[in-house]
């Protein structure tokens, strides 16, 4: 084309140009870390990270369950509200025997496996319906989920205002089930040891398991999909049941870090979820999206919400603040797709 | 599935009345009652009283959810209206729009008896079959305050960690905007000011009444003013239980590391904390004689009798207004409101 210190140049620039892009989410965090730090060097200290992390946690969970929707160009506006009914349902069969207000007062000491799995359970089935309406019935999942939504939430409200508990707080919960949310083996907090775990598994599932291949090339296009022979139903039934899955497992962990529940407890959940996806670079049209950046979009959230309350910013002003930030950062990010295309 | 998806649709339709709840029989007293929302834990054992109430007499109370959109409550009320009933409990969602609500009530002749959000006295004014049942939200705030300048005088030696005399506080609102968090955050510091106590305000931040937000707000708190603060002030019980997990991931009671911490509302889980020593005290709103009050007047009100203070049982101030106190709820005194 031209000499060779030209083309070396163009290369050098678009190196450092592409590398800019490629890690604009990393790059945004590293910004707002300098920035308030200069305001208050404290933030710089172990306890901010463990904080930020175990902040984290429970939405890495929820928000990966969501990438699985985001990755088929849909969303699942169900999720804050599922995560309310796994925290009611697992928190009200695990209160400690004595006491006062107990959701089942004559129960006794069930073993703690059998709530939670009652909760995901649930959670799972209602995430395999969602799936079934949008694969059968052909609705979108943006409405199916509004459905399911205000379903949830009914059911939940109905159970949390059974007699006895009336709709009380369920506080006082078993000393094994919090420690779920808010022990630590060592120096190591439990529930960030869970994220890690569930973060692998997810990763195995959609990388190395021919159900995650199938989620992205259902995402991706699903007529070339079904023509290839992939049984799109089936998919789409499982990936919202996998959806379903996480999202009421970290309904169940959110109880467990914060000792208690209520049926409004998730509420507005799923926004925050889907604009962790979208700030992680998941794609809203489907089929492009990876764990690592659906972790990096929750840890910023987690850590513009820490960062703006540590240095004490007004909370009309953290609203703007935050809205500005996602605009931009996925405004920024984006940009590395449309150039590919 | 077409075919199987209409079936199901017309199937549902025609089984609704089955879920129907409180629908008017023949010859009942039919009442509408409309609150603000019903996810917030308050107002629900305000409904629940109010329902409870009613089951004692032959009214029939039909409560709606206004699922906190003053539109949609507005909706609500010419629902009512449409449908005769003889008196509505209104809980406004925007305590100014009351004054709507009035004129579509007056035009109709239905009273009203608004609770829990107070409408304008100018609105008030407006027609004399209306009515207010609450409680004073700046008294809720002098009594957290009380707690907290109650506790700085007898134990100043080990609250007042940095010696300077000074109390360091850090505060949990309410949703901004709200009269019960603005009144509570005002008159809390307003107490211990009158209490001849020197304040400083560290920090001061929105956990929107939810326990995960009061958690995670609490924990940045920590981690930027560290030992620095003395006592955690929180506009409800919900938000001061977060602030408690907060406190006890950063080592806080335990091995005789306390911080005083307060709420509002006496919650069962409230109390729990208070038996457990991590609560140091919360204020009692007293839901069941708010939704109480408010039916006993909506039930003579919608029989045509003008109530009094024996009818109701309840005291009427100005001729329409009847204030619930709140209570102050300790370690001393947790136990009777179990």
């Amino acid at each position: 084309m031209s000499t060779n210190t030209l083309a070396n140049m163009v290369l050098g620039k678009r190196t450092v140009k592409q590398f800019v892009m490629d890690k604009a989410i990393f790059l945004v965090l590293l910004l707002l870390v300098i920035v308030i730090a200069i305001i208050n060097p404290r933030i710089l200290s172990i306890r901010v990270v463990r904080d930020v992390l175990m902040m984290s946690s429970t939405k890495i969970i929820m928000a990966l369950g969501m990438m699985f929707v985001i990755l088929t160009g849909g969303v699942d506006l169900g999720g804050g509200r599922l995560v309310g009914m796994a925290a009611v349902v697992s928190a009200s069969f695990l209160q400690t025997p004595d006491y006062v207000r107990r959701f089942y007062p004559e129960l006794g000491q069930i073993p703690i496996l059998i709530p939670i799995l009652l909760a995901v359970f649930v959670g799972t089935l209602f995430g395999m319906i969602n799936g079934m309406i949008v694969a059968k019935f052909k609705v979108p999942a943006f409405i199916a989920t509004l459905s399911s939504m205000l379903i949830i939430y009914g059911v939940t409200s109905i159970y949390f205002n059974m007699a006895p508990n009336n709709s009380q707080p369920i506080g006082g919960l078993r000393a094994d089930f919090t420690y779920l949310g808010s022990g630590s083996i060592g120096f190591m907090p439990v529930i960030i040891i869970f994220a890690a775990v569930v973060s692998v598994i997810v990763w195995i599932v959609l990388n190395k398991t021919v159900f995650g291949k199938n989620v992205y090339a259902v995402g991706g296009n699903p007529e070339a999909a079904a023509v290839s022979g992939i049984n799109i139903t089936k998919t789409l039934v499982g990936l919202f049941g996998v959806c379903g899955f996480l999202i009421s497992l970290s309904g169940v962990l959110e109880a467990a870090r914060t000792g208690g529940a209520t049926n409004n407890y998730g509420n507005g959940y799923e926004l925050d979820a889907i604009a962790s996806c979208v700030v992680g670079g998941v794609s809203t049209t489907g089929g492009v999206g990876t764990v690592s950046g659906v972790i990096a979009g929750v840890i910023i959230f987690s850590f513009i919400n820490y960062g703006l309350t540590f240095i004490g910013i007004n909370p009309y002003w953290q609203n703007i603040i935050k809205g500005l930030i996602i605009v931009s950062a996925v405004a920024f990010d984006i940009r590395k797709y449309v150039q590919k295309k | 599935m077409r075919k199987l998806s209409i079936v199901l649709c017309l199937a549902l339709v025609i089984a609704a009345p089955v879920f129907a709840q409180g629908q008017a029989e023949k010859g009942a007293i039919e009442i509408g009652s409309a609150i603000y929302k019903f996810d917030d834990t308050f107002m629900t054992g305000v409904k629940n009283a109010i329902v409870a109430a009613a089951a004692e007499t032959e009214a029939k109370v039909d409560v709606v959810d206004s699922m906190n959109i003053q539109a949609t409550q507005n909706e609500k009320v010419d629902l009512f209206i449409t449908k005769g009933v003889k008196a509505m409990q209104i809980n406004p969602v925007d305590r100014t729009a009351a004054g709507v609500i009035i004129d579509k009530a007056k035009k109709a002749n239905i009273p009203v008896v608004f609770f829990n959000r107070e409408p304008l006295a100018e609105d008030m004014a407006k027609w004399d079959k209306i009515y207010y049942v609450g409680a004073r939200a700046e008294e809720s705030g002098t009594m957290s305050g009380q707690i907290i300048a109650d506790y700085w005088k007898a134990n100043k030696a080990t609250m007042d960690k940095n010696n300077d005399g000074v109390l360091q506080y850090v505060m949990l609102k309410g949703e901004p905007g709200h009269q019960d968090a603005e009144l509570r955050t005002e008159y809390s510091i307003k107490n211990l000011k009158d209490n001849g106590i020197k304040v400083e305000k560290l920090a001061e931040d929105t956990g929107m009444w939810d326990r995960v937000k009061g958690q995670e707000k609490m924990a940045a708190f920590i981690a930027s003013q560290g030992d620095k603060i003395e006592a955690v002030f929180a506009n409800n019980d919900d938000m001061a239980l977060g602030a408690i997990e907060a406190l006890k991931a950063a080592g806080y009671f335990r091995d005789g590391k306390f911080m005083p911490v307060v709420g509002v509302d006496a919650t069962a889980p409230a109390l729990q904390a208070l038996e457990e020593g991590t609560l140091l005290g919360t204020v009692l709103n007293d839901a069941v004689n708010q939704g109480r009050a408010t039916f006993m007047l909506s039930y003579d009100l919608a029989r045509g009798i003008t109530p009094t203070d024996a009818s109701i049982g309840y005291t009427i101030t100005d001729g329409k207004y009847v204030w619930v106190p709140y209570q102050k709820v300790t370690k001393e005194n947790y136990k009777q409101f179990k």
